[in-house]
């Protein structure tokens, strides 16, 4: 900054000897004087020059150390609990790594399969030990060891998805996927012509009791007869099973089927018996182009570029996030022609509701399937109410255990 | 459970029965020749990624099952040379083989995943599938179902009407003395090797091709290991293998259903239900009868005399 | 002309055997080293990573330790079941059991102190692995139930039974709903021996070793086992207790695996949850078998295996190699070391045909 301003005055001097050049030039009679203004002007005209390139140079290197402050090198690396080829939910976190690996000065890896439990907690170590900056885990069960990975390396960022525990360089997150789900609840109730739909589903965890119970929210909405069943396979991606599953759904009625699942296995038997069908995770269409209607899909990209930028500026806070539609993180993927379009404006409509924060999925009263109150008339329930939810509403038929 | 919902659970416990039954069968045969195999779970699953890829690439869902017998048998082969040329231990080579067939199969397959091919579909048999219930148990179904049914009196024959078949026998009952009777105890058993992972792989082949269109990793997904349980409890017989794979198929669409149709049970217990009636129905039928069957010189190599 | 044939040598040599097993490595890793280099990766690199991830430094050491504690304790106690050829492949089920038992002991007496609720968990372990372990013995010896198949399926049902608990009676209130029971108290959690990060789990399976070893070795019954297992007419007719024998082994076969069991709930996960279940009551059979039942070479292929498995780790992160490329060399391994065991009890010799 100083050799600018050096550069500046210099410029001001030569100015003044344009002038009083100017000024003296219409009389020349002491040309002895001229002679010596002229050579003063020169050398003057070649400190400037000098000055200026100088300037230039100095210019350079500030930018170069600029861009090296504000871009530091991030180390990330991820935990899968399955193989990312599982087209789920691995998947979609991967699709998130790569998203933030295209950014420049950050380099990722992950190590996949690793079971939860001794298994992760030594991954974790390791990435810690190689002085990754930030690690992301991204099953519940890694929630445990990632804490004790924690506390011993203080200096590395921690990021745990679908827990509840924090600590001081530990963040948690996760993205409200029931929001999503409803809207696709409103696809089926709408497409329901038997007014059961059926569930297929993977472990009676809370991510997906909430998920099934905001489908049947969703279905209510647009068709108060609407019931829900849910049949639990016990399993993450065993197409066969799952395919079966979904057939006995449809053999007790059910004509459109949805999943939490990460195989398209329902998909297929619901376009073999001719309904509908809604996907998860990604856009499923391709397994069942007569039959997908739609699908509640992941987007982490945005969030991992959100939490990259935060612990370079050195701004990353170890809070709980539990972000929704209107972050991204999650969405509805296009609907299929097949879904009428008055259905497709109520279930963008009900988007932007949501979006905007007018409305809420899980907005009191809301009953359980013995017809209790679990949300009293009016009230919102707490983040940690949702997390923990370990019943079924009203309308579902099935049990969560 | 009226008789709307019973028709198609026997005809889903067929359908997923089927590519169990194909396993039991070839472990079966392989058993039968005194090799005990314990890699099915390794060839049924390369076999399935063979089968998919081969469907893939041709558009011929047939040449795809045999693509797919005929990799089980590769993968087989293995167990073979190191069991019978080397004289390994047959259950850590077994063991081996499904660790290896798990990894080829997941790590050869991961850039298929989220793909489809052309596979079987239903089969309406004429005439016969108007057949008030019988008719969509039996008659609607695809051909690999066929296949299956049809593998069992085959097996059957093979073993116990045809020369070879006896042979095979004798070289899994007493080596020597089938040596001694100028039968090459390699031969059979190389015979009983590659028909059983030949078998496995169609079994694989039915999950990729006809049961879903589809390829994940671990599609599998531990039938191989029925198949190893229900060899024994089918007593080495194809008869009760058919039997077998059907029950087991069937109990397991039957929880599913008994879940569609809404129930208290929790989950867990419900999955426990095949199992379950697997021992039970093993520790009876083994109370009931006389010998297992169970061929004398399984599980032993035959060492090379001097 | 000569014609090549082979013999069986009367003793098999320790050393040779040592070599091929080293020879037989190298070679898998020369072909997993070539399928990196098909997949552009430097292959030797690739081998180095794996060697560091596994034995590079103290605390990979440490890990290999504390992996192998369970597959040691597992495969210990098939091993005594195959000694009698009883062919136990329950240990996955036992496990579940064994954790099971020491998760009721550590939930219902949390509030007491170490040397009360350790050993008490101790006991609940051995019950639930044991009984667990006696259930195919009794079917096989009143019911002539074949123990490969209700093993088998008493896996299932055990980890089954294992989810029943932890999603619903014994979940955590504090969990969110998710499948896991409370933590071990302090007092209930086995502790890690001095500063390094190993548990006591360690000492036990070197005591259990030794005990295998004296029993088989030195005592009455261990000798009518060996009797038992060599020859099981002989058994018969020499009148050896064989019911009694294949109860008492398959109680301590399935209590050892039980033990296995509590260590990885208490000492790693402190807490019991599904994900406790990783298969290391099928890898004990690989290992049992591979090392031909001797309790000391089962705690080398222990070691070795669980070695293999930090190591493609270290490979896995370093190289993005996928999780699936370590099955497919890990089975190299089994392969090649089982055909190679061949050249160590069979010699060659050139004959010339008469």
């Amino acid at each position: 900054m100083r050799k600018n301003l050096i550069s500046a005055l210099v410029l001001l001097a030569m100015l003044g000897t344009c002038l009083m050049i100017l000024s003296c030039g219409e009389k020349p009679e002491d040309t002895a004087a001229l002679e010596q203004l002229k050579q003063e002007n020169a050398s003057l005209q070649e400190q400037i020059a000098s000055l200026q390139k100088e300037n230039d140079e100095l210019k350079k290197q500030l930018d170069e150390l600029m861009k090296k402050a504000e871009v530091k090198e991030l180390q990330v690396g991820f935990i899968y609990v399955s193989p990312v080829g599982d087209a789920g939910w691995s998947y979609a976190h991967d699709q998130g790594r790569l998203f933030i690996d295209k950014l420049d000065g950050v380099t990722t890896s992950y190590v996949e399969a690793v079971p939860e439990g001794p298994d992760s907690e030594r991954v974790m170590l390791n990435m810690a030990r190689k002085n990754y900056d930030l690690i992301f885990a991204t099953s519940f069960g890694y929630m445990d060891p990632m804490l004790k990975v924690a506390q011993k390396f203080p200096n590395t960022i921690f990021m745990h998805c679908s827990g509840f525990k924090t600590a001081a360089n530990m963040g948690n997150y996760f993205g409200r996927m029931y929001q999503a789900r409803y809207l696709s609840g409103m696809v089926a109730g709408a497409m329901t012509k038997s007014n059961t739909l059926g569930y297929v589903a993977a472990f009676p965890i809370p991510e997906v009791i909430r998920g099934i119970n905001a489908f049947t929210l969703g279905a209510q909405a647009v068709n108060p007869d609407a019931q829900v069943r849910v049949v639990w396979t016990k399993t993450w991606y065993d197409p066969a099973t799952e395919k079966e599953a979904a057939k006995s759904l449809l053999d007790v009625g059910a004509d459109v089927i949805a999943q939490h699942q990460d195989s398209p296995g329902p998909q297929e038997a619901a376009q073999e018996k001719g309904v509908y069908s809604i996907g998860y995770n990604s856009d499923m269409s391709a397994f069942a182009p007569k039959s997908h209607l739609c699908a509640p899909v992941w987007n982490w990209g945005p969030y991992y570029k959100e939490v990259v930028d935060a612990v370079r500026n050195g701004t990353f806070e170890p809070k709980p996030v539990w972000y929704g539609m209107e972050h991204g993180i999650v969405d509805l993927s296009p609907m299929s022609d097949m879904v009428p379009g008055d259905v497709q404006k109520a279930v963008l409509a009900k988007k932007e509701a949501i979006t905007s924060g007018q409305m809420q999925v899980f907005m009191g009263p809301v009953k359980d399937q013995t017809g209790a109150v679990r949300i009293p008339d009016g009230k919102i329930p707490e983040d940690g109410e949702l997390l923990g939810m370990d019943y079924f509403v009203q309308g579902v038929i099935g049990t969560t255990e | 459970m009226n008789t709307e919902l019973i028709v198609p659970l026997l005809a889903a416990a067929i359908q997923s029965g089927t590519p169990i039954l194909y396993a039991t069968l070839g472990e079966i045969l392989t058993e039968k020749s005194g090799v005990l195999n314990l890699g099915v779970e390794g060839m049924m699953i390369t076999g399935a990624l063979a089968a998919f890829v081969t469907a893939q690439a041709t558009g011929h869902p047939a040449l795809a099952f045999l693509v797919a017998g005929l990799f089980g048998a590769a993968i087989g082969a293995i167990h073979a040379i190191v069991c019978l040329w080397f004289l390994g231990n047959q259950v850590v080579s077994g063991l081996a083989l499904t660790i290896f067939g798990l990894g080829l199969a997941d790590y050869l397959g991961t850039p298929l995943i989220g793909q489809t091919a052309p596979g079987f579909n239903k089969l309406a048999v004429p005439l016969l599938h108007y057949i008030p219930g019988l008719g969509p148990i039996l008659f609607q179904q695809d051909i690999l179902v066929y296949g299956a049914i049809l593998m069992v009196p085959l097996l059957w024959l093979f073993l116990e009407k045809c020369r070879w078949g006896l042979n095979l026998r004798a070289v899994g009952e007493n080596p020597e003395a089938a040596a001694a009777a100028g039968i090459s105890v390699l031969r059979y058993r190389w015979i009983g090797i590659l028909g059983g992972g030949c078998l496995a792989g169609f079994g694989g082949a039915y999950l990729s091709l006809a049961y879903t269109h589809l390829w994940t990793n671990g599609l599998s997904a531990g039938r191989g290991w029925i198949a190893v349980a229900l060899v024994i409890f089918a007593f080495w017989r194809p008869g009760r293998a058919l039997l077998g794979a059907y029950l087991f198929g069937g109990v397991m669409a039957f929880q599913l259903r008994l879940q569609a149709v809404g129930t208290h049970l929790p989950s867990s217990l419900l999955l426990m239900l095949p199992y379950l009636l697997t021992v039970a129905v093993l520790v009876f039928s083994s109370w009931k009868s006389k010998q297992a069957d169970a061929p004398a010189a399984l599980g032993v190599n035959m060492e090379p005399n001097d | 002309m000569f014609t090549l044939s082979a013999y069986k040598r009367q003793e098999p040599r320790p050393w040779s055997s040592c070599l091929i097993v080293f020879a037989a490595v190298v070679i898998s890793l020369a072909v997993s080293a070539l399928m990196l280099k098909l997949q552009g990766k430097p292959a030797l690199h690739g081998i180095e990573l794996l060697f560091q991830g596994a034995l590079g430094s103290r605390w990979s050491i440490e890990d290999c330790l504390i992996k192998a504690i369970p597959i040691f304790l597992c495969s210990l106690g098939v091993a005594i079941a195959f000694r009698l050829q009883i062919w136990n492949i329950g240990a996955e089920g036992q496990f579940a059991l064994g954790a099971i038992g020491a998760t009721w002991a550590a939930l219902t007496f949390s509030d007491q102190p170490g040397y009360i609720v350790l050993p008490l968990m101790f006991g609940t372990a051995f019950l639930g692995g044991g009984l667990w372990g006696l259930i195919p013995a009794l079917l096989k010896l009143k019911m002539r139930a074949n123990e490969i198949i209700v093993t088998l399926m008493l896996n299932y049902i055990a980890i089954l039974f294992l989810d029943y608990l932890v999603y619903g009676r014994w979940k955590d209130p504090g969990s969110f709903g998710f499948p896991m029971t409370k933590a071990f108290s302090v007092s209930a959690i086995v502790p890690k021996i001095g500063a390094t990060d190993v548990n006591w789990g360690l000492v036990l399976c070197l005591v259990s070793g030794v005990v295998m070893y004296v029993f088989f070795r030195f005592t009455r019954m261990g000798f009518e086992l060996k009797v038992a297992g060599e020859n099981l007419n002989a058994t018969r007719y020499a009148g050896l207790p064989y019911v009694k024998l294949v109860c008492v082994v398959m109680i301590f076969s399935g209590a050892l695996a039980g033990w296995a069991g509590l260590i990885e709930a208490s000492a790693t996960i402190n807490r019991l949850q599904p994900s406790i279940m990783v298969g290391y009551g099928y890898t004990a059979i690989v290992v049992a078998w591979l090392a031909r039942l001797n309790p000391l070479t089962i705690g080398i292929a222990s070691f070795l295996l669980a070695a293999l498995r930090v190591g493609v780790e270290n490979l896995q992160l370093e190289l993005q190699v996928p999780a699936a490329f370590g099955g497919i060399m890990e089975g190299m391994i089994l392969l090649t070391v089982l055909a190679g065991s061949f050249f160590n009890e069979f010699g060659f010799r050139f004959r010339r045909p008469s």
